[in-house]
């Protein structure tokens, strides 16, 4: 793994900062070949996955980053999205965020039942047992920022109803 | 006993409203004079988001003014009204108000609120503008919220000015001529850190510019926050028709004559009070076409449902509008 070279700029806000597009990789990924961004200035940051480390990193870029920047996220869905999640405390908008997910690859799926967090491999709209309550789960590609995962309900509550 | 009790004959969309006296009169510039309301028995008033606005009547007209304090439990509520002598009449009638007058006013309405998940509230105000402005650098001193504010008035007629100062300290810049708003306005968009929300008061010219310059230097719309305490003057438009679909009848609405005017002269009873696209009162269930929105009370995620038409302002892109009356 390796992370972007960048001058560790310290300070609040008055100063100028980065503000071009932020390319963020994650496993085999490149977040910088599906976005051209001609003239505009950019970082890459390359990591094997959205450990608390490299988010730790990815946040530190941000604090120093300035309004006007952009965030590209791209790799397998779970590490996206939880590094989606993670820049949300930095008041991020999903305008300023593009998020490029793998078409497969590992998603999280929020137990909206007992609120655990099981990682499938599955595809959207398959059913997968939650690791907190074991109720089969279905989830759709309603995905919760807030949460970092998709929403899984119980695959069979009209039955149980 | 309400204090609304005591009033007669209140404004239609004043129902629901407040019946306050008159507690205070200062004058903060030459132009523009600050005007409290109070309970008459002296009770706590309804509190209000930062950033709203209340809504006074005067004589058969009404008008709204932005509330300057922070909101929590106030017993007054305060206004600045810049007198404006070709206006409608609203300026000249508050400025004529002095202590103990009774007047009617409707609870504060937010629509210019600040954002919840904001790191860093970036103010911008211009003349009069200052006013809603104001109620959010009291709110973010009040909750210790990290804010400061650019300030363009000229040398001596700017309202609030010692009001600002105090508030926000090193966090205030003041502008008194364009070129050194240009300055700082550039300046403080490209260093503003992730989080921040920008929001902007004046006239509708400034506004639009200080918009169009953060948007081109990448601002995010979901970032940016404007109040129009003006409306812009508006063409006659374009001749539509209407279909009221409930009264069974069909009108035509020439161009320079307003929906709101034609329905009236066709018998119908529209609550309405601002006449100008921004308290909200005149709205008209849409059933089938695309409203002209002109108004600055509908959100743009309103404007774009076309189920709602302020019918005071908005005209229609159609030929002929269905509404639900
Ligand atoms: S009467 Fe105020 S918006 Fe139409
Ligand atoms: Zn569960």
């Amino acid at each position: 793994m390796r992370t972007a070279s960048q001058s560790p700029a310290t300070g609040t806000g008055g100063e100028p900062g980065f503000r071009g597009v932020i390319s963020v990789s994650f496993g085999a990924a490149d977040a910088s070949a599906d976005h051209d961004a001609d003239g505009v200035s950019r970082q890459d940051l390359r990591f094997a996955s959205a450990n608390p480390e490299a988010l730790a990193n990815l946040r530190s870029v941000l604090a120093h980053s300035r309004v006007g920047v952009r965030l590209v996220l791209a790799g397998p869905p779970a590490d996206v999205h939880a590094a989606a999640s993670a820049v949300a405390v930095c008041g991020l908008v999903d305008e300023e965020i593009t998020i490029l997910c793998d078409e497969v690859g590992p998603r999280v799926i929020f137990c909206g039942h007992c609120h655990t967090s099981t990682t499938t491999d599955h595809a959207i709209g398959t059913d997968v047992v939650c690791q907190g309550c074991a109720t089969t789960l279905t989830f759709t590609d309603h995905f919760s920022r807030r949460v970092g995962g998709y929403l899984g309900f119980s695959a069979h509550a009209e039955e149980a109803a | 006993m309400t204090a609304t009790a005591l009033q007669t004959k209140v404004h239609p969309a004043l129902e629901g409203s407040l019946l306050l006296e008159v507690t205070s009169v200062r004058a903060q510039t030459n132009s523009i004079t600050s005007i409290s309301f109070g309970h008459p028995l002296g009770e706590q008033l309804p509190s209000y988001v930062p950033g709203s606005h209340l809504v006074v009547q005067y004589g058969t007209g009404a008008n709204s003014y932005s509330l300057t304090g922070a909101g929590s439990a106030p017993t007054e509520y305060t206004i600045s009204v810049l007198r404006v002598e070709d206006g409608a009449g609203g300026s000249l009638a508050m400025h004529a108000l002095s202590v103990g007058d009774r007047v009617q006013v409707s609870r504060p309405r937010s629509a210019f609120a600040p954002a919840a998940t904001a790191k860093h509230h970036l103010l911008i105000a211009a003349g009069i503008g200052i006013t809603p402005v104001l109620s959010h650098a009291r709110y973010a001193a009040e909750w210790g919220a990290s804010a400061s504010l650019i300030y363009v008035h000229r040398p001596g007629t700017g309202a609030h000015v010692e009001d600002a100062r105090e508030l926000l300290g090193s966090d205030l810049t003041e502008c008194t001529d364009r070129n050194s708003f240009r300055e700082v306005l550039t300046t403080k968009l490209t260093t503003q850190k992730l989080g921040t929300h920008l929001y902007v008061c004046g006239p509708t010219d400034f506004m639009d510019s200080v918009l169009e310059q953060a948007r081109d230097l990448g601002w995010p719309k979901g970032l940016l926050h404007s109040e129009a305490f003006s409306a812009a003057a508006l063409d006659d438009g374009q001749p539509f028709a209407v279909n009221l679909v409930r009264s069974g009848v069909k009108l035509d609405v020439p161009a320079g004559v307003s929906l709101l005017e034609t329905l009236e002269s066709a018998g119908l009873n529209i609550p309405n009070m601002c006449r100008k696209g921004i308290c909200g009162e005149c709205a008209a269930p849409v059933l089938r076409g695309a409203p002209q929105h002109r108004d600055l009370y509908l959100t743009d995620q309103e404007k774009a449902d076309n189920t709602t038409i302020m019918c005071c302002v908005s005209r229609s892109l159609d030929k002929e509008l269905e509404l639900d009356l």
